[in-house]
């Protein structure tokens, strides 16, 4: 079951090289998500987890709700644990709406928020994001990279859609350093965009 | 087979990733949850989806069949209807038809929900005798608190999976250890 011979199972995958089902297009997007969060992570930028904790709470909360349903209607059962089963079952599949509308307006398709903070030279902090799609049985995938400086300022864009097989092997293996030139590419020219404003 | 590989999405998963996998899980058995505890707000039935379990109810009901209920208080049970009833101590539902209907007028009281004195005696379709047999020692009658609920709407051999999944419980465990894993294993696109 080890990765090599011989040699200890490790838990975390760590360095080895990504290696998806090309055919899954899921995993695909996955990884090529991942890749291009680590080049950014690289980059030195930190990445904020708002918006992901946030629906997180959300799914917490509901999780919440349907375990006290159960723990309550256990020990009072129906008919007396009526009104809060009522309020559990409402209030969830009211949460469960917050969670689609959250996930359909705010989060849309955002891989990552990060963060780079203000260097000596300019003293505003800067907003990184990326958003990406690959549609189901397609095989184009396509990269946003967007550059917001600060709060209010304006956000510049710079796209790419190429087809995934640009950056996965027959064997499935995603060959980073070909997508890192990719990406880093891409951060130029949304720097630029956002310099030459 | 190379089972390792199957859990690879969740060796490459961060802390948060990991626990949106979980919530994921926990969020697929709360829906499922959620919704049978609604619908027993809903109809006013403890059990508001019963399977039947005998073919003494043929040619109405067959086993496998899954039946709806509901239990309202403002509708009362004659003699014909056919409910679905536990007797105490016992908790498998069984789908029989109200025969009689016992009434006393000085039982009635009027503090109480409707229809709380009255007493039944039930009997399923296909057999040859009453329940007095199926219920506890010494009971004669059934009571309203009995009844879970009287009979709406059925779909036809639909319950039949549960039916397997009772006498078979390696097979309910093989399932839903299998769905289980597949979720928590399964890293969805964002």
């Amino acid at each position: 079951m080890s990765r090599k011979e011989g040699s200890k199972f490790k838990w975390s995958l760590g360095e080895e090289p990504v290696k998806v089902d090309k055919w899954d297009g899921a995993k695909v997007k996955n990884a090529l998500d991942d890749a291009a969060k680590k080049v950014l992570k690289e980059m030195g930028y930190v990445e904020t987890h708002g918006v992901t904790d946030t629906r997180l709470a959300i799914c917490t909360v509901a999780c919440l709700l349907s375990v006290l349903a159960l723990v309550y209607d256990f020990f009072l059962p129906f008919p007396k644990s009526k009104y809060i089963l009522a309020f559990c079952s409402v209030g969830y599949f009211f949460l469960m709406s917050i969670l689609t509308l959250y996930t359909m307006f705010k989060e849309k398709n955002y891989i990552y928020w990060g963060k780079q903070n203000a260097t000596g030279k300019d003293s505003t902090p800067k907003f990184w994001a990326l958003r990406s799609t690959l549609r189901r049985f397609e095989h184009d995938y396509s990269l946003t990279i967007e550059l917001r400086r600060g709060k209010s300022g304006r956000t510049f864009e710079a796209e790419v859609t190429k087809s995934v097989g640009s950056w996965l092997d027959e064997d499935g293996i995603l060959h980073e350093d070909v997508f890192r030139r990719c990406v880093k590419e891409l951060h130029s020219q949304v720097t630029k965009k956002a310099k030459d404003d | 087979m190379d089972i390792s590989s199957w859990f690879d999405d969740v060796r490459r998963m961060n802390k948060r990733q990991l626990y949106y996998q979980i919530l994921n899980f926990g969020m697929i058995i709360s829906s499922a949850l959620m919704i049978w505890k609604g619908l027993m707000v809903v109809t006013g039935s403890e059990s508001p989806i019963v399977v039947v379990l005998s073919g003494s109810m043929e040619p109405a009901f067959y086993r496998g069949d899954l039946l709806f209920l509901t239990n309202y208080e403002a509708d009362p049970i004659h003699v014909g209807d056919i409910v679905v009833f536990k007797v105490e101590g016992r908790d498998i539902p069984i789908v029989h038809r109200v025969l009689k209907l016992h009434e006393r007028d000085s039982d009635r009281n009027e503090s109480e929900p409707p229809q709380q004195h009255l007493k039944f005696l039930t009997k399923g379709d296909n057999n040859q005798v009453d329940d007095r047999g199926l219920y506890a020692k010494g009971q004669m009658w059934l009571r309203r608190k009995d009844v879970v609920g009287r009979a709406r709407g059925y779909l036809p051999y639909v319950g039949i999976v549960t039916i397997l999944m009772n006498d078979y419980p390696k097979f309910k465990y093989l399932l839903l250890a299998s769905l289980g894993i597949f979720v928590l294993l399964n890293r969805e696109a964002n």
